[in-house]
């Protein structure tokens, strides 16, 4: 297969390096997944990818670059690792396992067209959120291997050390080679339930990013421009609704990143950002994406949030705000996922629609059914209802409980604030 | 690639109507992984109160009455299968009753060299019983050990295999991979749940296992103490309940 007409070398060496080096950045991660395909093993993909480079490195400067580059990178990548498998056994494998593995990754090579590479970073997705990997490895796991971050750049976005990292690493990698995780995409029957714990990896990821509620924020932002990536290469391998609708939902998220907070690190709430500052063209890409996600009429949890933030991000004021719509899609949420955050949001949105007092009705009928007692936001919503209805007594008490449970330090000077200015 | 069952449930679970049904829909499951040739083994495990435990410290030999590890959900059974993948495997395991009250464990079985061909096929012989026995490894203390402690082991158990097998007691052995490539089942309200992980977390953790015919339970423990593994850890002696095929 590397029989194409090969380009004529280039001239400038210089420019020659460059041209490898740009293939590395935008294929190198798709090669890698095609390794992984054909080979079952993290660690020999990794190092026959890299041997597969260096090779490239010295042979296309005599024939020049291949037609297909990443054709023949895959190929070369396959003929090092057979040949690093013959070289050195795996410890504990037995003879006849390593002739098995050498036949297999032949046969599978064969029929195969470089087509199927876009494939193969989608078998490697669902691969690395395995729903028999831990949760912690499935995000490591994707961040490092989908995304090609080094380990010690997930270390950091995780606040763990690079050994830790690491070791967590390897452990998912023997998980998936030793309890043989197929690098498949899942049959029919489970789809949807893998294609669940996929879309939750890359929500976790953005909001890891999001939430910046530890750490060093420029790494944490790169989580979520990771996040939105893998949204984006979701959507491109595989237009699901749902997975539209996530992407289209962390860009509104990410539309009113600069707005959240004030230059000295404290909360602006959604009413008080300044909404000119919002990303207009994430806002556009996100409203275009959630339209084409709602008309399949398949849409679930993560179109129905990006549908309440696209009408955020439609309305030029609070005040402007279509509450009607959103209290309707927050009915909708709460019917396919009733959990009581997604309640006392929906109660946020009447208090808009119907004043503050149908509000706190409804996050007391909350605390009646015995949630969120623990949950400061839901104290910290109902002081805000209650200080605006002038209820200030009251309003003190429920800051007060909100500020006994808060944990992150930019929400506390903000709840510190609110009780500071309340009027006695 | 081969794989392990461990059914877990609580004993008293079970209705005897319900272990009957469990046992029908259990062994239909069977006879059509049979004819796909995915099955290897298969079988319910005698009560758990029948067996015993074997250790061996400085040469001599303890026995202790009752499973390894005492935990409301016990070890009822255990299927060997040959398939494809995990997927394949989990696929499985969420249509075997015991997965709804309680918990499968699903272990990758190692493949070594040098093992006797399994006769698992094999009828009891009148004389004999079939027992199981399961290996329990301190994983800390053989990683501390090192590797050629291990594979010294290994060699050692596969010889047993062999005395066994010239005896015609051997039916089938092997290691397991460390626990942490374990995945645990259930399926509740008919939603699967698939988690990282062994059934029970313990320091002590289910490594291999043998298959053997013996005379009695005492040949059963005086094969078990064999087991090189036994002087670091435990072997858990479980007779084989014997379906009729």
């Amino acid at each position: 297969m590397n029989g194409q007409t090969l380009l004529p070398a280039k001239q400038n060496p210089c420019q020659f390096k460059n041209e490898i080096e740009e293939i590395y950045r935008v294929d190198s991660r798709r090669i890698f997944a095609s390794l992984v395909r054909l080979l079952r093993d993290f660690d020999a993909a990794e190092e026959a990818m890299q041997e597969a480079f260096a090779a490239a490195f010295t042979q296309w400067e005599q024939t020049g670059i291949p037609a297909n580059p990443r054709a023949w990178l895959v190929s070369t990548g396959r003929f090092k690792a057979i040949d690093s498998i013959r070289r050195r056994q795996r410890f504990g494998n037995s003879a006849s396992e390593v002739a098995k593995r050498i036949d297999e990754i032949a046969t599978l090579n064969a029929a195969r067209e470089s087509e199927d590479i876009e494939d193969d970073r989608l078998r490697l997705i669902f691969t690395c959120c395995h729903p028999a990997i831990d949760p912690k490895v499935q995000l490591a796991l994707t961040l490092r291997e989908v995304c090609g971050l080094t380990t010690e750049e997930v270390a950091s976005a995780f606040l763990l050390t690079p050994s830790s990292m690491a070791q967590r690493l390897v452990r998912g990698k023997a998980k998936i080679r030793e309890a043989g995780i197929p690098f498949a995409i899942p049959s029919a029957s489970d789809f949807q339930e893998r294609l669940d714990s996929v879309l939750a990896v890359v929500y976790l990821i953005f909001n890891e990013g999001y939430s910046a509620s530890s750490g060093d924020s420029l790494t944490r932002a790169e989580l979520s421009f990771e996040a939105i990536r893998l949204g984006r290469l979701l959507v491109e391998l595989l237009p699901d609704p749902e997975a539209i609708g996530l992407l289209a939902l962390m860009l509104f998220q990410e539309s009113r990143h600069k707005t959240r907070a004030n230059p000295d690190g404290d909360l602006v709430l959604l009413e008080d950002q300044d909404r000119s500052q919002w990303d207009a063209k994430m806002i556009a890409e996100g409203l275009q994406l959630i339209s084409h996600a709602l008309s399949t009429r398949r849409f679930g949890a993560y179109g129905i949030q990006a549908a309440i933030a696209a009408v955020h991000a439609s309305a030029k004021q609070t005040e402007t705000t279509d509450w009607a719509h959103i209290v309707a899609l927050y009915s909708a949420l709460f019917a396919i996922n009733p959990s009581p955050v997604i309640e006392l949001n929906w109660a946020v949105a009447i208090a808009m629609k119907d004043g503050p007092a149908a509000g706190i009705e409804k996050i007391e009928s909350i605390f009646d059914q015995g949630h969120l007692e623990d949950y400061h936001l839901a104290h910290a919503a109902k002081a805000d209802l209650l200080r605006r209805l002038g209820r200030n007594q009251e309003a003190k008490i429920a800051y007060e409980k909100a500020l006994a449970l808060v944990k992150q330090e930019p929400e506390r000077r903000f709840l510190q604030n609110r009780l500071a200015n309340l009027p006695n | 690639m081969k794989y392990m069952f461990l059914m877990y449930s609580p004993e008293d679970a079970w209705t005897p109507e319900q272990w009957k049904e469990c046992v029908e829909t259990s062994m239909g499951i069977c006879q059509e992984l049979a004819s796909k040739g995915q099955l290897l083994s298969a079988a319910p495990l005698h009560p758990v109160t029948t067996g015993e435990t074997v250790r061996v410290r400085q040469g001599q030999r303890i026995v202790t009455v009752g499973p390894f590890a005492e935990t409301v959900e016990q070890l009822g059974g255990y299927y060997i299968i040959d398939v494809e993948n995990l997927d394949e495997a989990i696929a499985i395991a969420c249509r075997l009753p015991p997965a709804q009250k309680g918990t499968v464990e699903i272990r990758p079985i190692r493949n070594i060299d040098g093992l006797p061909s399994e006769k698992l096929e094999l009828k009891t012989a009148n004389s004999l019983e079939k027992f199981m026995l399961l290996c329990y490894d301190d994983e800390q203390a053989w990683a501390e050990a090192g590797p050629a402690a291990h594979e010294a082991a290994i060699r050692d158990a596969v010889s047993l295999t062999h005395r066994l097998d010239a005896k015609g007691h051997y039916l089938s052995a092997a290691p397991l991979y460390l626990s942490s490539t374990a995945t645990s089942v259930q399926v509740r309200n008919g939603k699967r749940i698939v988690t990282d992980g062994p059934f029970a977390e313990t320091r002590e953790v289910l490594g291999g296992y043998y298959i053997v015919l013996a005379e009695d339970r005492a040949a059963a423990m005086a094969i078990a103490a064999q087991h090189s593994g036994a002087r670091l850890g435990a072997v858990e002696v479980r007779r084989v309940f014997e379906l009729p095929s």
